[in-house]
């Protein structure tokens, strides 16, 4: 057997001309955002926290293989953070980075303790568990309203500004979750690279296998956990700045599974991915506005057809952004 | 670096599957642990490793006491171990099954690997580095970029092996490494496992294949119904009566235990062709 007859197995390398496209649609796409009216740019807007959120989420779920269906308590936890400490709800008015900063922290501290106790579970047990924890927030915020108004949710808050600049307008909230949204992905690809992302990885494929290679996968799971869930909060935060209002009914379970479907739908376990399926789930509804009705058929048949055609999802795992990296520089 | 088994003992409810096993495991040699069929070979490895709890007595690598510590730790104690059904990252390429291992000495550094990207490619070159060697040992090199789970068999049991070997452990257990290889694969392995001897190392194994535990162990123990029946050199073994005995309940030659065996692996064989 010798080692020629490899290649073939060996992950396929890319032609340039896909990445190259790829880069200049990108390009070309958030350059042309900002002209558009104000109607498109919010549709955008949304579209870029879900792809943040997606990017969160498949930390849990595409990397260490961990079904999380609660995670929009997490995205919950940060806008009502912002609703909280920069309105008159209860008279703070925090500036905008400051709180960015202790919903990060908060949603980190809120994962590792949602973490500690459920990580022992393991595949559908850990879904209903963390399902659970999702409504119980929800119902929580739903029920405190001496604190979060309840079903009313909390209006008027604080517009945001950085450094004395005020972040109004969609276009302004554009550029804000642009910029977040490359940070992030490119912090969260990193992660992926590094010997965490790797141990994910394992625990992904065989856990015990994982252990018997000396890796405490309750700290590796948690690590994923918090990482994610600051993530989440810090997408809820712009989310919160970017409405001026927060209310439950933003963080229902329907926000849980349609990120996971995201990821599915996408590429599990690979940014890219996540970006093309949250372009598809969340502006397709805009393009096929008058056939509203039809939108859930549209899903079902979509999921149908991608699970014959496309298991591994639109962009699988094989054409990271590694692949495009190295497509557009030629090495 | 001694591995002591001290009045070792493992029940599952009142069934009782290891009984009052006291034994050592010098480095250097290589130790083959067999036995009929539910003579509690599998379930030592297990307990070794910390995949099953011990019972009663306890398992100490020198001085340090390994039983009661957690898989992750025992593992980091410097055990190291395959499967009997081999347990690959399947959706991982070689590569990267290999340099996973080094986590436990790695991981503290990851947020310098996440923000100073020079760090992390000069880590993952040296990391990269020591894997090649050890794939190149095993003649894996080519496969270095594929996924895993796409190697044919034979290789899959090599990788393994190689896996185990990465962080280079004190103990080595491996587990019926060669099960459902052919002859020129097993060759192949006893050619690599004698290599593999070191001073620094303890090495046990487990395998029905007794023509490659006659040539390879150095120590043999025998288990029986989950007691420790005979130990000694290969040639002791096949001498000592009571071994007959427990493979076919007469005593006879060492060529009908031979054939025994040689049965066990024809089903094993089988099983794994199913399952590929």
């Amino acid at each position: 057997m010798s080692s020629t007859d490899t290649t073939m197995q060996s992950i396929p390398r890319t032609g340039r001309l896909v990445p190259i496209v790829v880069f200049i649609v990108a390009i070309a796409l958030i350059a042309l955002t900002p002209f558009l009216g104000n109607y498109y740019i919010r549709v955008v807007n949304g579209l870029l926290i879900y792809i943040l959120l997606g990017i969160g989420l498949n930390i849990v779920i595409g990397y260490a293989g961990l079904l999380d269906l609660g995670f929009v308590a997490f995205y919950a936890v940060g806008a009502y953070t912002y609703g909280l400490l920069a309105s008159a709800q209860l008279g703070i008015h925090l500036p905008f980075l400051l709180i960015v900063l202790i919903a990060a922290l908060l949603g980190m501290l809120v994962g590792i303790l949602l973490g500690v106790p459920v990580l022992k579970l393991r595949g559908d047990y850990l879904a209903i568990v963390t399902l659970g924890f999702g409504e119980i927030i929800r119902i929580l915020v739903n029920n405190v309203d001496w604190l979060t108004g309840g079903p009313k949710g909390i209006a008027r808050l604080d517009k945001a500004s950085i450094f004395g600049i005020e972040i109004a307008r969609p276009v302004d909230f554009y550029w804000l979750l642009l910029v977040t949204v490359f940070i992030v992905a490119t912090i969260v690809w990193r992660m992926e690279k590094s010997i965490l992302g790797k141990a994910w990885a394992a625990i992904r494929e065989d856990q015990d296998a994982a252990r018997g290679i000396g890796i405490n996968t309750t700290n590796a799971k948690l690590a994923a956990f918090a990482t994610s869930a600051t993530i989440g909060s810090i997408a809820g935060v712009i989310f919160a700045a970017s409405q001026r209002f927060v209310s439950p009914e933003s963080f229902s379970l329907q926000e849980s599974v349609l990120i996971v479907l995201m990821i599915v739908i996408g590429g599990i376990g690979n940014i890219l991915g996540i970006i093309a399926g949250a372009a598809i789930l969340i502006l397709l509804p805009e393009v096929l506005r008058e056939f509203a009705e039809w939108r859930i058929l549209f899903l079902g048949l979509l999921m149908i057809a991608l699970i014959i055609l496309r298991p591994a999802g639109i962009v699988p795992r094989s054409f990271g952004p590694e692949r495009l990296i190295r497509g557009l520089f030629g090495k | 670096m001694t591995l002591v088994f001290d009045n070792l003992r493992k029940q599952y409810g009142n069934n009782v599957a290891i009984d009052a096993v006291s034994t050592r495991f010098e480095p250097g040699l290589i130790h083959g642990i067999i036995g009929p069929n539910g003579a509690g070979k599998s379930t030592l490895i297990n307990m070794t490793a910390g995949s099953y709890t011990v019972s009663a007595g306890s398992i100490s690598l020198d001085d340090r006491k390994l039983s009661g510590l957690k898989k992750y730790q025992i593992a980091n104690a410097g055990i190291a171990r395959t499967y009997q059904n081999i347990r690959l990252f399947d959706q991982m390429t070689v590569l990267e099954n290999l340099e996973v291992c080094f986590y436990p000495q790695e991981v503290g550094q990851t947020w310098k690997e996440v923000i100073w990207p020079p760090f992390a490619k000069k880590r993952e070159a040296r990391r990269q580095d020591a894997c090649m060697e050890l794939l190149s040992f095993f003649n894996l090199q080519g496969y270095a970029h594929a996924y895993a789970g796409s190697l044919p068999y034979g290789r899959q049991r090599m990788l393994e092996i190689a896996r185990a070997l990465v962080t280079n452990p004190k103990v080595l257990l491996l587990d019926e490494p060669a099960a459902g290889l052919n002859h020129h694969e097993t060759a192949e392995l006893t050619a690599k496992l004698s290599e593999l001897k070191s001073q620094n190392r303890v090495m046990i194994i487990v395998e029905h294949d007794m023509d490659l535990v006659m040539a390879l162990c150095d120590r043999i123990v025998v288990m029986h119904h989950g007691k420790l029946l005979f130990q000694g050199t290969p040639g002791e073994v096949q001498a000592s009566s009571d071994v007959q005995l427990a493979y076919l309940g007469t005593a006879n030659d060492i060529d009908d235990i031979k054939a025994a065996a040689q049965d066990r692996r024809a089903q094993l064989g089988i099983r794994t062709r199913q399952r590929s």
